[in-house]
């Protein structure tokens, strides 16, 4: 059965799918959640994306649809924003019959990479950075503040296309660069993202101390304005901030029990005049 | 102020629009900048929405579901801090705190049906066996239409079936207890800063984190652009010289395989 496929694939397959067939693939891959589970994760509208283009290959040979919707079942757990890259370059190798195994093991090669860069860039990197922008505008009571962030995102959402012609165009050219600069694209994004978080904490992370110290009747000291705002400001909040990621990565502490503990803190603080 | 049933049920039909989308992570209206600014809409204060907005955006910076992890539900936290709010009178600040057992509450919703999904996966490959393509769409839209009823019930009832207990409860509460809950919003942003350090931070990314912090706390700016841009160009020496050592290192063993051709030649 194998072999047949073998052979099949020296007889160069023609081209069956449109530049609109690409296309469409892109707005199709936001199904990328669609049934999302613990077991295979993105599995179920991973192949669904697909389908389409899968149908168009393989026409009526039954067989052949069923063993590639059966390989694009298996687990898969990568980035909604980028992953039409992936399934481009996919169906380039499903339109040339290449054969099922180096399609899958691209495909398991692959994903993990883009998961990684998609989430140094678009969680820790534009996220915060567009967050942080457009809600001080929003504070201001300007409703630019939610319209340049929406607009910010439709753009990344209207790019999933790019990707995935640039995932199909480039075919299996594209994995070879993939491989080499995903180490270095994602040291700089982190980079990037690391240096903008410094910023929101100094911005961002709230915490004053009321007490003040009584010299005499007509001179006391502020603990904050005169005494920590004087040495280093924000040191409050980075030294708290610190501490959460300390709880968090070496004590593998739950955020939801650190939330909790937070407010805990901040309401017995409150009572006692501290905060 | 009271919110009616017509309010009750448009706060509904949004907390459809949104959860879906947060479930695909597709348009980002799931954030809660977007999500308050329409709640404010709906509930017929924008200035409102948008003070929230700003607010509960900044409390879940960090929060991501980045990594498969499900953090505290952002659509949730929008909506009932904005209707709190509205509904007590409270400063938003304050509502962040008090909105969020709604958003834990949506959290463990989530989390259960990630489980739960699972079972699916079993009918899916028959489909795939049996190549069966419409079977398949249908089950996406199944689990996808789970989701979107869930976000307009748990919504409803939050917003509108529980808002006079809610509005008791607050105002049975002393000053100090609001007072807890209003500094708590403002220290929340550090716990998903954390979570995000715990992410990228190694070793050799400290000096970039110091580097932001100073900057931030010493240039007087109204935002984090600057602290952007210093960031871009960091980044971009590091990749120069990244690429460049690539380049080097590429040449160096061609150089090397090249001599040891010429060995294997000469053998």
């Amino acid at each position: 059965m194998t072999k047949m496929k073998e052979s099949e694939k020296n007889t160069a397959p023609e081209k069956v799918l449109t530049r609109k067939d690409i296309t469409k693939l892109g707005w199709r891959s936001s199904l990328l959640q669609a049934s999302f589970n613990y077991e295979r994760m993105q599995s179920g509208g991973f192949l669904l994306a697909q389908m389409d283009c899968l149908k168009k290959i393989y026409k009526d040979d039954k067989e052949g649809l069923s063993e590639a919707m059966t390989d694009n079942l298996e687990f898969i757990n990568t980035h909604p924003n980028l992953v039409g890259f992936l399934m481009g370059l996919l169906v380039s190798l499903e339109e040339a019959k290449e054969n099922r195994s180096t399609i899958k093991g691209l495909k398991v090669a692959l994903f993990a990479p883009l998961a990684g860069i998609g989430d140094a860039i678009f969680w820790f990197t534009i996220l915060p950075i567009v967050a942080g922008i457009s809600a001080s505008m929003a504070m201001s009571g300007s409703i630019v503040g939610p319209l340049l962030f929406f607009a910010v995102y439709l753009s990344i959402f209207i790019l999933r296309v790019a990707w995935t012609h640039a995932g199909y165009n480039l075919g299996l050219k594209a994995v070879d660069t993939l491989r080499e600069y995903s180490g270095i694209i994602s040291k700089v994004a982190t980079i990037l993202g690391v240096t903008v978080i410094g910023g929101l904490i100094a911005s961002y992370v709230h915490i004053s101390l009321l007490p003040e110290i009584v010299i005499n009747a007509s001179k006391t000291v502020s603990i904050q304005k005169d005494f920590l705002d004087k040495i280093f400001p924000n040191i409050l909040p980075f030294t708290y901030t610190l501490l959460m990621y300390f709880f968090l990565k070496k004590k593998k502490m739950s955020p939801v029990v650190l939330i909790a503990a937070t407010f805990g803190l901040a309401i017995l603080l409150s009572f006692l005049g501290i905060l | 102020m009271a919110i009616t049933l017509a309010q009750g049920i448009a706060l509904a039909v949004m907390a459809i629009i949104v959860g879906v989308d947060f479930w695909l992570e597709a348009l980002f209206i799931f954030r809660p900048i977007i999500v308050c600014t329409l709640t404010g809409i709906i509930l017929g204060n924008v200035p409102l929405g948008l003070m929230a907005g700003g607010l509960t955006e900044l409390a879940f910076a960090g929060l991501t579901p980045a990594g498969g992890t499900q953090p505290p539900n952002p659509v949730l936290a929008g909506v009932m801090t904005t209707v709190i709010a509205y509904t007590t009178g409270k400063d938003p600040a304050t509502a962040i705190g008090l909105a969020l057992p709604f958003s834990f509450l949506m959290q463990y919703i989530i989390l259960f049906y990630y489980s739960s999904f699972s079972l699916f996966m079993k009918k899916a490959d028959k489909y795939a066996e049996e190549a069966d393509g419409k079977s398949l769409a249908r089950l996406n839209m199944l689990t996808t239409g789970i989701v979107a009823i869930t976000y307009g019930v748990v919504v409803f009832l939050c917003a509108y079936v529980a808002q006079d207990a809610m509005q008791s409860l607050v105002k049975a509460m002393p000053e100090w207890l609001t007072h807890g809950f209003e500094i708590a919003g403002g220290i929340l942003p550090a716990v998903g800063f954390g979570m995000l350090l715990k992410v990228m931070l190694k070793g050799e990314f400290v000096p970039y984190l110091i580097l932001g912090f100073v900057i931030a706390s010493f240039v007087p700016f109204s935002n984090l652009l600057p602290v952007a841009v210093v960031g871009m160009a960091l980044a971009l020496i590091v990749f120069n010289n990244e690429r460049n050592n690539k380049k080097m290192a590429v040449a160096s063993s061609a150089a090397f395989e090249g001599e040891g051709d010429d060995e294997n030649e000469g053998i």
